[in-house]
């Protein structure tokens, strides 16, 4: 049996997703389909941890404050409250934001890192690919939500002194072992993703190889029989739906036209010379862009990662800042690192806020392209520079029609290994079992919860329309 | 082809199932969960010609249709309407019914069996309609590897059936994960080095290359047989070898550039360009350098006035008070900038000069050059902040010898003229000097960009050269005439459309992407014998003979055998099967997971796909996907863990390597690897450097020691290098007490030596070294074989005696890999001994049964299974699993011996234990316990003097180590892994050989292997059209 379209796809979803050709269109079946538009979502990664006091709100009462700094569940109406000043970037969107606090990620990795694990939920024993144990939640739910590239990795990464650039490995796992690739420049990203408008030679000459790699292989598939005819024939039917993702993509040159970031000279040959503000802005107008022209309906981003160097921060014009040091409490040229931690959030909030905007300003049905979509800003690695993974504050956005009670409220869910309390597979089931994948269970077990035998198998049923 | 069996044999097969095969006894509703649900096709039309034939309708009147009709659809089965189903439905019914029939599931158990000749009538009936219209998928289920066991074991070593002439079909070969690595390594020249054993050794399976390729040939992760050749490349491989061809192009050109020897067509194509390139390159850093001298000496004191205005920047001064300021390296900019602000210093720092003075200097430079705003002001603020490190670090680092200021020298005369045309032409009035210099550059880039374009395509001859070398770099193989005419041709087209880089690439692209280099090759060549075989080609030997043993292509040897003709023969094969067995030149790193996690050494150089089938035969390298609790191991368990797995893959070489009763030796050895680098000499000495330093002050009152104290001891301690003493002499009396109190632990109970393992955490040297020279870590390991870190009589000779052990199943990585997260798994380990021991069946799981383990926490895992398990419907399934899973009972999940189970809930809760401590320290909490029930049955040895109860897991694995069905199960899979496909019936002679083969030398494996890789079934190959 010849590689059909459908089993194509299905084999591409299961087995990697190239960043730069995705994981293919999946024909969605009737399940999938869940709305007349497409559901998407923006998986931020950021380094460093998030300190849970970091996310409260200041204007707690002191009850809610005693509360909160002792881990005991409660849920508040953020309309009621002003967001921390680093946030202030989401006061317009207040109504759509939820804070979740107290969600542990004690089954992925800690300390420092936490590579693919901390959106697959398992431990990755470092960075080893034989440690990746699932596809990560942003795979899963690009399935439930397919796509011509299926799925956007960007990330804003180095090595202490420079940026990364180029096509570099990433952090999400499109399946287990597997490690997908990732933009890690905004030139590299917009010119990969808005090849057929932006370089149309290059689509051309690559669809002229795939012609030529058909014919070869149809032919060599014409004079066998049996199983071995089968090998050459899925090869043949593979090099065929590929073709039919490209000619999608090239059917969407108006919308990628029309819709295709300006991205400045100084990220041209990877931007080396680019502050790290000016890299995050470039990059969120990519990742709006891939969003917007349905090149993807799900990204994730790496805004730092420990290695990033944070130039050009604003009142650190002239440093060179180790976001690793902060976390041992570096400052510079006389600003603390509290300090400066709170102002690379506060850039971080920028970009979501303009992640959030971008999305508000497309139109779609009758509302705008946000409502269908679910930003969510995190840390990798827990809850402080040396996480031990006891709480991963969760910053959401939700459009309006997310299938998810959770706008507007900040939640604290029981502290780790206490009875009600949640981990982020359990946030993450909640994402797919709102979004049409009805699994029990993503991601491994917390070990404590266990041992103590505290429930904690499912979705988060309060926070489910 | 590789059918695992010919139409003929499949038949014989399908008739002797009937009689002989395991009836599996599901009920009917269980049978979707064993049948596949794969869509044949979308028609959904009756086929007006389709009809069942009367003898049929018969059968399935009088057996089938009460529990499959309209309205009783048993396993969503209707076969009353079977004549009204488009092709597609009554492809996916046929398929079930063959499947279920073929496997003795249906009719169940409990109802009516139906005879011989119905079942017959039937079977051939599906048989002939599913192979009429090419829709038969019982093929292809019997190729998968968990299907292998479904040939009947007595009657493949009955002796019956060695008048059958082994063979296999002619394949394509899906290239492993281990085989794309290899590859990608040896195209890109990717040569990795380790220091083992203090020697640098070139090293196989180290694939942090510079190049990002994803690896999209996984294999599954099952254990026994993990790489067969049924795979076929799909869609996610396809997209993601579309983006690793290109990352390897842009690799292979930049080798290319580099190395004229790599690929010579591609040097002499780009020749021209490189060439302009290395020249714009040598152009622009000669001006970036020198700009402001050669501007200079042409422009004389008119220099001056046509620089741009100065604007200085301005950098805020800042309070530090209070702030813990950033250290050096954290605030550095990187090394690059560091010499760029070396340089500076050096050439505007005059004598007498204050830091304002030169460092404003450097500014104005900086300003003319062209430096951005931003990067002015990074340097000024580096400078005003960290200028005396920067001094330290300038003379720590030699900076001064290192990164000498370059001295001017005029290029030779007509280049420097053509340089400083350029500059003349280009230079205007304010300019700052990168503007001059790039459109100097530009200027030269058109200049060039025409003479290459003049040139034109390369000749045919080139493009040919460029094609042939391609070739045998990523084939290993020159094109044939007609390859070499059409490669050509588009290469002409690439070069022609692309230009020569971007032709170039996308040729390698091309070449990357055709199946003949994901797959690998197998088929026969010359005239067939009187059985329709024909000899695997010389060329497809060779391969077939390296990917068995390595991971490799062939060494130059098999190469060379091949070219003079020394390949055509079982003794050629035997001869290089047998030179490469004994080859030990090689290293690889077993697993570069085990290698990530606390520097484990996991090397060897024993030929990798020896050891791997064992690895993959025993599945314990499972256990690193398994996420377990710290506080239930009472230790660091994920630090533990891959030493455990690397000292398991060290017991298993040393068995491969003695070679001798490896099978026994595996099953039964009670000497293990515990906290050892595999060098007993090393361990030894490492081990009596601490007894030495713990004998030399034993006698004093240490505890009570002042600095004074200590000192009196300085030769002693710099003589035996007491570990993290003499870095900082303040913490140095600390450091010693925390030192000999954890020797003291290890010594004083009148331990014979001590385990070498640091007393605290720290970079550099260590008590004692990997075979690697890195830190020996994870001594906690020793926790899984119940022994006492303070209380241990450590062997410094290994592998060595471990009580309450017996081979590889007691080995903890065995035992934690078939567990669960936080229990025993009896049933899986009972599953494993008898699929991958007694060359058993299991069914799969059937959709509908609800396997969890009832919670209860007063009682044991083993009566809450019985509980669930004993009930009719579920043993007939887990009487093959229980029995044979319950004696390992006695080894907790976590792999220690046990004789009381821990009845782990917060209600049995008797002492909290600590949540952190010294390695020696059990953390554990302490639970109430009950007496652990280890009792079990032994059926399916294949002897009755054998099978029966056993005691416990040392009991049974006593008999299992006994049975000559072990024994040849073990060959059974071997076979599998060399061969990359289940057995037939036909391949009985090869599994009998390859079996007397074992026992006749005593019990070698390399026996084993040359006795498979020499067979019939390796050997010859038959054309397959079906």
């Amino acid at each position: 049996m010849a590689t059909n379209r459908r089993v194509f796809f299905t084999g591409a979803a299961l087995g990697v997703g190239a960043a730069t050709l995705g994981t293919g269109i999946r024909q969605a079946s009737a399940e999938e389909v869940t709305s007349g538009y497409p559901q998407r979502f923006v998986f931020i990664r950021k380094s460093n941890g998030v300190r849970p006091d970091e996310v409260a709100m200041p204007t707690f009462s002191e009850a809610d404050k005693k509360r909160d700094r002792e881990k005991e569940a409660f849920q508040i109406d953020l309309a009621n409250h002003e967001l921390p000043s680093w946030m202030r970037p989401l006061e317009a969107h207040k109504n759509q934001l939820a804070v979740l606090q107290g969600l542990s990620c004690k089954m992925s990795e800690n300390g420092h890192w936490s590579y693919s694990s901390v959106m697959g939920a398992f431990k990755s024993g470092r960075n080893s690919l034989s440690g990746i144990k699932r596809a990560t939640i942003d795979f899963e739910l690009a399935r439930l939500s397919p796509s011509p590239f299926g799925h956007v990795e960007l990330s804003l990464t180095g090595n202490y002194s420079t940026f990364r650039t180029g096509i570099v490995p990433g952090y999400s796992a499109p399946g287990p072992h597997q490690r997908n690739y990732c933009y890690a420049d905004p030139q590299t990203a917009y010119n990969e993703l808005f090849k057929s408008v932006a370089n149309p030679d290059a689509v051309a000459s690559d669809n002229a190889m795939l012609k030529f790699l058909q014919a070869e292989e149809s032919y060599k598939a014409s004079v066998l029989g049996g199983h071995e005819k089968r090998k050459i024939s899925n090869h043949v039917g593979s090099i065929e739906s590929i073709q039919a993702r490209n000619l999608e993509v090239e059917k969407m040159s108006g919308s990628i036209a029309e819709h295709l970031p300006e991205i400045a000279s100084v990220h041209l040959d990877g931007g080396h010379n680019a502050t790290t503000p000016e890299k995050q802005k470039a990059m969120t107008d990519v990742l709006v862009a891939a969003l917007v022209t349905g090149l993807t309906n799900v990204v994730t981003y790496t805004i730092d990662e420990l290695s990033t160097p944070v130039k050009g921060l604003p009142g650190n014009e002239g440093d060179h800042i180790s976001l690793h040091e902060l976390g041992h409490n570096g400052g510079y040229s006389g600003v603390a690192a509290n300090e400066i931690r709170e102002k690379v959030r506060a850039g971080h909030m920028d970009q979501v806020a303009a992640i959030v905007e971008g999305l508000k300003a497309a139109p779609e049905g009758g509302g705008n392209m946000f409502d269908n979509t679910v930003v969510m800003y995190f840390p990798e690695n827990g809850e402080g520079h040396h996480s031990h993974g006891t709480e991963a504050p969760f910053v959401v956005l939700a459009g309006d029609n997310c299938r998810l009670d959770i706008a507007g409220q900040y939640i604290r869910f029981p502290f780790h290994a206490n009875e009600g309390h949640k981990t982020i597979g359990n946030w993450y089931t909640t994402l797919l079992n709102a979004y049409g994948n009805p699994l029990p269970h993503y991601g491994d077990l917390d070990l404590e919860m266990s041992r103590k035998k505290f429930d904690q198998v499912g979705a988060i049923s309060r926070l489910v329309v | 082809m590789n059918y695992c069996m010919s139409p003929d044999v499949v038949c014989r097969f399908i008739e002797y199932r009937r009689t002989t095969v395991v009836v599996l006894g599901f009920i009917a509703g269980c049978c979707t969960a064993v049948l596949g649900n794969a869509v044949v096709g979308n028609a959904v039309e009756p086929d007006t010609l389709f009809r069942v034939p009367a003898d049929v309708q018969a059968v399935f009147r009088d057996n089938c249709i009460d529990c499959h009709n309209e309205d009783v659809a048993e396993g969503n089965v209707d076969l009353s309407r079977i004549s009204e189903l488009g092709s597609s439905e009554r492809f996916e019914l046929l398929n079930k019914a063959q499947e279920q029939l073929h496997f003795g599931i249906m009719p169940p158990e409990e109802s009516v069996q139906l005879s011989s000749v119905d079942q017959g009538k039937v079977l051939k009936w599906v048989r002939a309609e599913l192979r009429e219209h090419g829709a038969s998928r019982l093929e292809d289920k019997l190729r998968k590897p968990g299907y292998g066991n479904y040939l009947d074991h007595d009657e493949l070593f009955s002796g019956r059936h060695t008048h059958l002439q082994p063979f296999t079909y002619d394949r394509r070969w899906l290239i492993s994960e281990f085989i794309f690595e290899a590859r990608f390594n040896e195209i890109l020249s990717h040569r990795p080095f380790k220091t083992i054993d203090g020697k640098r050794q070139y090293v196989i399976g180290d694939n942090n290359r510079r190049v990002n390729l994803t690896n999209p040939f996984l294999l599954p992760t099952n254990t026994g047989v993990r790489y067969y050749a049924n795979a076929t490349l799909n869609g996610g491989h396809l997209l993601t070898m579309l983006t690793n061809a290109k990352e390897a192009a842009n690799h292979m050109l930049y080798l290319a550039g580099r190395d004229r020897r790599y690929v010579p067509a591609i040097y002499e194509i780009m020749d021209m360009e490189w060439t302009h390139a290395r020249t714009l390159a040598d152009r622009e850093k000669f001006l970036k350098q020198f700009i402001g001298t050669i501007l200079g000496e042409m422009y004389g004191e008119q220099h001056v006035a046509l620089l741009p205005d100065f604007k200085p920047v301005v950098i805020k001064s800042s309070d530090s008070t209070g702030i813990k300021k950033s250290p050096f390296h954290a605030a550095q900019p990187g090394a690059q900038e560091l010499v760029v602000l070396f340089h500076s210093m050096e050439k505007n720092r005059k004598d007498g000069d204050s830091d304002a003075e030169w460092i404003d200097k450097c500014q104005r430079d900086w300003f003319n050059q062209g430096d951005s705003e931003r990067l002015i002001t990074t340097r000024l603020t580096f400078l005003a902040g960290y200028l005396e490190e920067f001094r330290e670090q300038v003379v720590r680092h030699r900076y001064a010898k290192k990164h000498k200021l370059p001295v001017y020298r005029p290029r030779a005369d007509e280049e420097q003229t053509e340089i400083e045309n350029a500059v003349r032409e280009n230079r205007k009035s304010g300019d700052r000097y990168v503007e001059i210099i790039n459109k100097c550059l530009d200027q030269w880039r058109v200049q060039f960009q025409n003479e290459r374009q003049s040139v034109g395509v390369p000749a045919q001859e080139t493009i040919g050269a460029l094609v042939l070398q391609l070739y045998q770099l990523l084939y290993h193989r020159p094109p044939t005439e007609d390859e070499l005419v059409k490669y050509g041709e588009l290469t002409h087209k690439y070069l022609g459309q692309l230009g020569n880089l971007a032709g170039i690439k996308k040729l390698i692209q091309t070449l990357i992407l055709k199946t003949d280099f994901v797959y690998r090759s197998e088929f026969g060549s010359g005239d067939p014998d009187e059985h329709g075989r024909r000899m695997m080609s010389a060329r497809d030997g060779s391969y077939a003979i390296a990917y068995a043993i390595t991971d490799s292509s062939p060494d130059s040897e098999l190469e060379k055998a091949v070219a003079e003709g020394r390949l055509n023969s079982r003794a050629d094969y035997r001869r290089e099967v047998k030179r490469m067995l004994a080859g030990r030149e090689q290293y690889y790193v077993i697993d570069e997971a085990v290698q990530r996690l606390q520097l484990t050494a996991s090397i060897t150089n024993t030929p990798i796909r020896k050891l791997r089938f064992f690895r993959e035969f025993f599945g314990y390298p499972q256990l690193l996907s398994i996420f377990k609790d710290n506080k239930r191991f009472g230790g660091n368990y994920d630090n533990a863990k891959g030493r455990l797995v690397g000292e398991a893959d060290r017991l298993v070489d040393h068995i491969l390597n003695a070679d001798k009763d490896v099978f026994h030796e595996l099953l039964t050895t009670e000497k293990f690897y515990v906290y050892h680098s595999g060098d007993n000499a090393a361990m030894s000495a490492s081990s009596q450097r601490i007894r030495d330093i713990y004998d030399h002050f034993k006698g004093v009152d240490w505890k009570n020691y002042t600095s004074d104290d200590l000192e009196v001891h300085a030769p002693f301690i710099k003589e035996v290098k007491m570990r993290g003493m003499g870095r900082n002499p303040k913490d140095d009396l600390r450091t010693f007490k925390t030192v000999m109190t954890s020797f003291t632990t290890r010594f004083d109970k009148g331990q014979s030596a001590a385990a070498p393992f640091d007393s605290f955490p720290a970079h550099g040297k260590s008590n004692a070294d990997t075979r690697t020279g890195l830190q020996l870590r994870s001594p906690e390991v020793a926790k899984f074989f119940n022994i006492e870190l303070d209380d241990w009589n450590y062997p410094v000779v290994q592998p060595a005696y471990v009580q309450q052990r017996k081979g590889m199943l007691t080995h903890p990585a065995w035992l934690i890999a078939h567990a669960q997260n936080t229990e025993t798994d009896p049933v899986r380990r009972g599953r494993w001994v008898q699929e991958k021991l007694l060359a058993g069946t299991v069914p799969d799981l059937p959709i509908t049964v609800d396997a969890v383990i009832p919670e209860d926490h007063h009682r044991t895992l083993r009566q809450r299974l019985d509980a669930k398990t004993e009930e009719a419907y579920c043993w007939k399934c887990h009487q093959k699993m229980n029995p044979l899973g319950l004696p390992f009972e006695i080894y907790d999940d976590f792999g220690r011996y046990r004789q009381n189970e821990s009845l782990e809930h917060p209600d049995n809760l008797l002492k909290k234990g600590p949540d952190k401590a010294a390695p020696h320290v059990d953390l554990r909490d302490t639970y109430k316990t009950l007496p652990v029930q280890a009792t079990g049955t032994l059926v399916g040895s294949g002897s009755d003097l054998l099978d029966g109860d056993v005691t416990d897991a040392l009991d049974l694995i006593d008999k299992l180590d006994r049975s000559e069905r072990v024994r040849q199960s073990l060959i059974r899979y071997a076979f599998r892994f060399f061969m990359g496909r289940n057995e037939m019936l036909s391949d009985s002679r090869t599994l009998i050989d390859a079996d007397q083969a074992y026992v006749k030398s005593g019990g070698s494996f390399d026996a084993v292997i040359v006795s498979l890789l020499t067979s019939d079934s390796f050997l010859f190959r038959k054309e397959n059209q079906h």
